[in-house]
């Protein structure tokens, strides 16, 4: 692995892969983390790398008991950080506001990426950077994967100088890009501590409470001070005009300027919480303009608006005037901001290239995600509209079978957060006479789907929604990471997998479990479940097809093929149009001429429910050759 | 210097690997590596835009191309090169197309044909220098036993053409390096598509 070479060695990694890095060479000894794409792979490489190197880690339940955990560590002296998305930074926010206010005493960090243009995560684009200042914990943010290990190891060394957790954000750019890395030396990781009680520390009742706020308050003076000036970088440049930016922003404003032939000073903000007032006031004070490049909202922005009535009230400020407040950034919508502001030209007609394109790519068929061939998911999705149809609600909920948000599916019709779904149904069953059913996974309904189900038992008026838990035995959408039920740890270890039928069941509900690749049974259960009153729940378990293929793999079995009967086949579409597996092709040479029906041997994961759903028997197993 | 590559395909067809693969091969030449993956909820089966860029760590900061400024494109599935134009232009832009239609399921669904060969190449050339079409994931899967290995096939094409200016021992470290299970079938398919550039590609 790249990610534990020599020090002094030049290797390229990921962003999520050099935060790795950097907390080893923090000497990092406790991680802890939900798996959450953008943020994803610092987790996954933790998992890889854990034993190897000597130190704990983690998948946790959730975000909040994973921030909780490596709280705990960090109070016993352990160097600690938990991993999130930012929407998982939501779940653990409730957690993270007091042990800001307490403070810790190993170094704490706090690790969170945001999805500016949603590549990785539906929702909402949410800018963390506000948290920050909710929470009142210093943000580092780096800009390319060499600031990735570097910010991160000295996030450590802030977090335990002034004994405050402190944040390292990265966006989608940040985390899921490459770049060379220069390494640095590991240190081992301490992961032995202990809790030594402390009531002036721990003590957060009133009046104390206010004595740990104003420390708080004070500390994040202090850290403005030391590191404001030291941490954050002014680039000279010619002329009374300059940029300020931070993250990836900073990147494609070097580029951008180079391709315009332009250099003017750039100010880089590194730590955008507490923002240094000293080094933004020192900047702006002899400017003319300032143009300010950050992704989503104008935080860095407004600062300079603040600070420009004190030092140098006749500065231009441009920002979110010239460039939108929501998607990410790039080179196409950075380069016309600096032509503006710069009024230099680089001569590319952006738009009219776009239109070409646009032109070109017409009339093509578009390729939306997906569920893979051989997804459990496709087959429960097509099952339960075979008993509900299309009138009954779908609530959706955060994992792979959001995908089934798409045509022909369209059975996520709402998606808010994790285990959201249920408890939005209960909402809607209650004042309305609708059909509800509402779909989870396994790892969500971990995650949050407990107290949504218990709430059905608590407060039922009899019209408790059908849920169906899509259980697929891993967490996959994120790169198949093990759950409660999995029956394995983060770091490997074999554990007892908790049944979710016995979970369910405690939380009152009536469940019944069906073998998510056979259409007869989940349709004979889902007829059952839909005149039970009260709480209700179906499993529907089948293993993630590509970890199926995996276990095959290893023991060098191979999947079974099917192939269509092309004399049986009466061409009805069943198979492509809507239960539409990605392995079954339908080709049509030229216009006008019969379209043949086939599956691809290829891609297909031999799961056999198109030889359940096809009305004439056309599909049918085939002898394959060679590995798969 | 800098050299601008757009790696594209559909989520499954090991796109992010063969990044990782040249990525590597530009770090051992000491250049400064940048670039882009795609990972999470657009990877199910979508299309995977991919970026790698090397040079001068002065010209190489943006983890994305700009617009109309790759240099390569490698399209490991052929209507995703269409889309990929976006990145292309006709003074400086290579295509190197693999011939293996993963037909999406929408053009089914929503009943909107997948373009033959003949129409794709006609789309793509207002924004080519050049085009070049091969057979890399059908040889995958006749000599090595699976399409994946027409990934290396094709890196050996653009690498044996001259077309991708790393060395061949470069790649050949990368790949032993980045190539998750049977590197040695790697490296075969690797050598045969060195010779397939060679010979096809050498009398442009």
């Amino acid at each position: 692995m790249d990610v534990l070479e020599k020090p002094g060695k030049k290797v390229v990694l990921l962003g999520n892969e050099a935060i790795v890095r950097g907390a080893l060479e923090a000497g990092v000894g406790f991680v802890a983390a939900y798996p959450g794409t953008p943020s994803s792979e610092v987790p996954i490489t933790f998992s890889t790398i854990a034993k190897k190197v000597g130190l704990y880690f983690e998948y946790s339940t959730n975000e909040k008991v994973a921030f909780e955990a490596a709280t705990g560590a960090a109070w016993s002296g352990v160097r600690a950080m938990s991993c999130q998305k930012h929407f998982g930074l939501n779940v653990a926010a409730d957690s993270i506001l007091p042990v800001a206010v307490t403070g810790v005493r190993a170094g704490l960090v706090v690790m969170v990426a945001d999805d500016p243009s949603g590549w990785s995560s539906a929702q909402s684009e949410q800018d963390t950077r506000y948290y920050a200042r909710m929470l009142k914990m210093p943000m580092l943010e780096p800009s390319n994967p060499q600031e990735c290990l570097d910010f991160t190891r000295l996030a450590f060394d802030i977090s335990e100088e002034f004994q405050v957790p402190v944040f390292l954000r990265t966006t989608t750019k940040v985390s899921h890009s490459i770049g060379s890395v220069k390494l640095g030396e590991m240190k081992k990781p301490k992961t032995r501590g202990g809790f030594q009680k402390d009531p002036d520390n721990y003590y957060n009742l009133r009046p104390h409470l206010q004595v740990l706020h104003d420390r708080l308050n004070k500390k994040l003076e202090q850290i403005e001070e030391k590191y404001g000036l030291e941490l954050n970088k002014v680039f000279p440049g010619k002329g009374k005009i300059g940029i300020i930016t931070s993250g990836v922003s900073f990147d494609y404003a070097k580029e951008a300027l180079l391709e315009l032939g332009l250099n003017p000073p750039i100010a880089k903000i590194n730590m955008t919480h507490p923002i240094s007032k000293s080094f933004v006031g020192g900047f702006i004070k002899d400017k003319e303009a300032v143009l300010v490049l950050e992704e989503l909202e104008p935080i860095l922005e407004n600062f300079a608006k603040q600070i420009a009535k004190e030092v140098n009230p006749n500065l231009v400020i441009h920002g979110k005037d010239l460039l939108p407040r929501y998607d990410e950034y790039n080179l196409e919508k950075v380069i016309p901001a600096l032509e503006e502001v710069f009024g230099k030209k680089l001569g590319i007609d952006f738009i009219g290239h776009r239109k070409k394109v646009d032109l070109a790519s017409k009339d093509s068929p578009p390729r939306k995600p997906v569920l893979c061939p051989g997804c459990p998911h496709r087959s429960t999705f097509y099952a339960v509209k075979k008993v509900f149809g299309d009138k009954t609600i779908y609530a959706g909920d955060i994992g792979c079978y959001i995908l089934g948000v798409f045509e022909p599916i369209n059975m996520q019709d709402f998606i808010v957060s994790m285990g959201a779904g249920m408890g939005v149904a209960h909402g809607i069953g209650i004042v309305s006479d609708q059909d509800v059913v509402a779909f989870v996974g396994d790892s969500t309904f971990f995650h949050a789907g407990m107290p949504p189900l218990l709430n059905y038992k608590f407060n039922d008026a009899g019209k408790a929604p059908l849920v169906v838990i899509l259980d697929n035995a891993i967490t996959a959408m994120t790169g198949h990471q093990p759950h409660p039920g999995s029956g394995f740890t983060g770091m490997g270890e074999k554990v007892e997998p908790v049944k979710i039928e016995e979970v369910a069941k405690a939380l009152g509900a009536e469940v019944r479990i069906s073998n998510a690749f056979s259409q007869k049974q989940l349709i004979q259960t889902l007829q059952e479940l839909r005149n039970v009153k009260g709480s209700k729940v179906l499993i529907s378990r089948g293993e993630c097809r590509l970890l199926t293929r995996r276990r095959f793999r290893a023991k060098g079995l191979t999947l079974p093929a099917f192939q269509i009967n092309q004399e049986k086949c009466t061409k009805c579409g069943i198979c492509t149009n809507d239960f539409a597996c990605p392995a079954i092709v339908k080709t049509t040479m030229t216009t006008g001429e019969e379209p043949t029906y086939s599956i691809n041997p290829d891609i297909c994961l031999g799961c056999a429910v198109c030889v359940q759903i096809c009305p004439e028997g056309a599909i049918h197993a085939a002898k394959k050759e060679g590995e798969k | 210097m800098k050299f601008d590559i757009m790696l594209t395909g559909v989520g499954g067809e090991g796109v992010l690997t063969t990044q990782v693969m040249i990525a590597r091969a530009a770090n051992i030449e000491g250049y400064h590596v940048r670039g882009v993956q795609l990972h999470g909820l657009a990877q199910r089966g979508g299309v995977i835009p991919t970026f790698v860029r090397f040079g001068s760590e002065k010209e190489v900061s943006s983890p994305g191309i700009m617009q109309a400024n790759a240099d390569l494109i490698l399209a490991f599935e052929p209507l995703e090169a269409v889309r990929a134009t976006y990145y292309a232009r006709k003074e400086k832009t290579t295509f190197v197309i693999d011939n293996y239609p993963l037909v999406p399921i929408y053009a089914n669904i929503l009943n909107v044909p997948y373009p033959s060969m003949n129409e794709i190449i006609k789309r793509i050339k207002p924004f080519a220098k050049e085009i070049h079409v091969f057979n890399a994931s059908h040889l995958g899967i006749e000599k090595f036993g699976s399409a994946i290995f027409g990934n290396t096939i094709l890196v050996g094409i653009v690498t044996g053409g001259g077309l991708l200016p790393l060395r061949e021992d470069s790649l050949r470290e990368a790949i032993r390096a980045t190539a998750p299970r049977d590197t040695e079938s790697n490296i075969k398919a690797f050598e045969l598509g060195l010779q397939l550039g060679r010979e096809k590609l050498s009398a442009r």
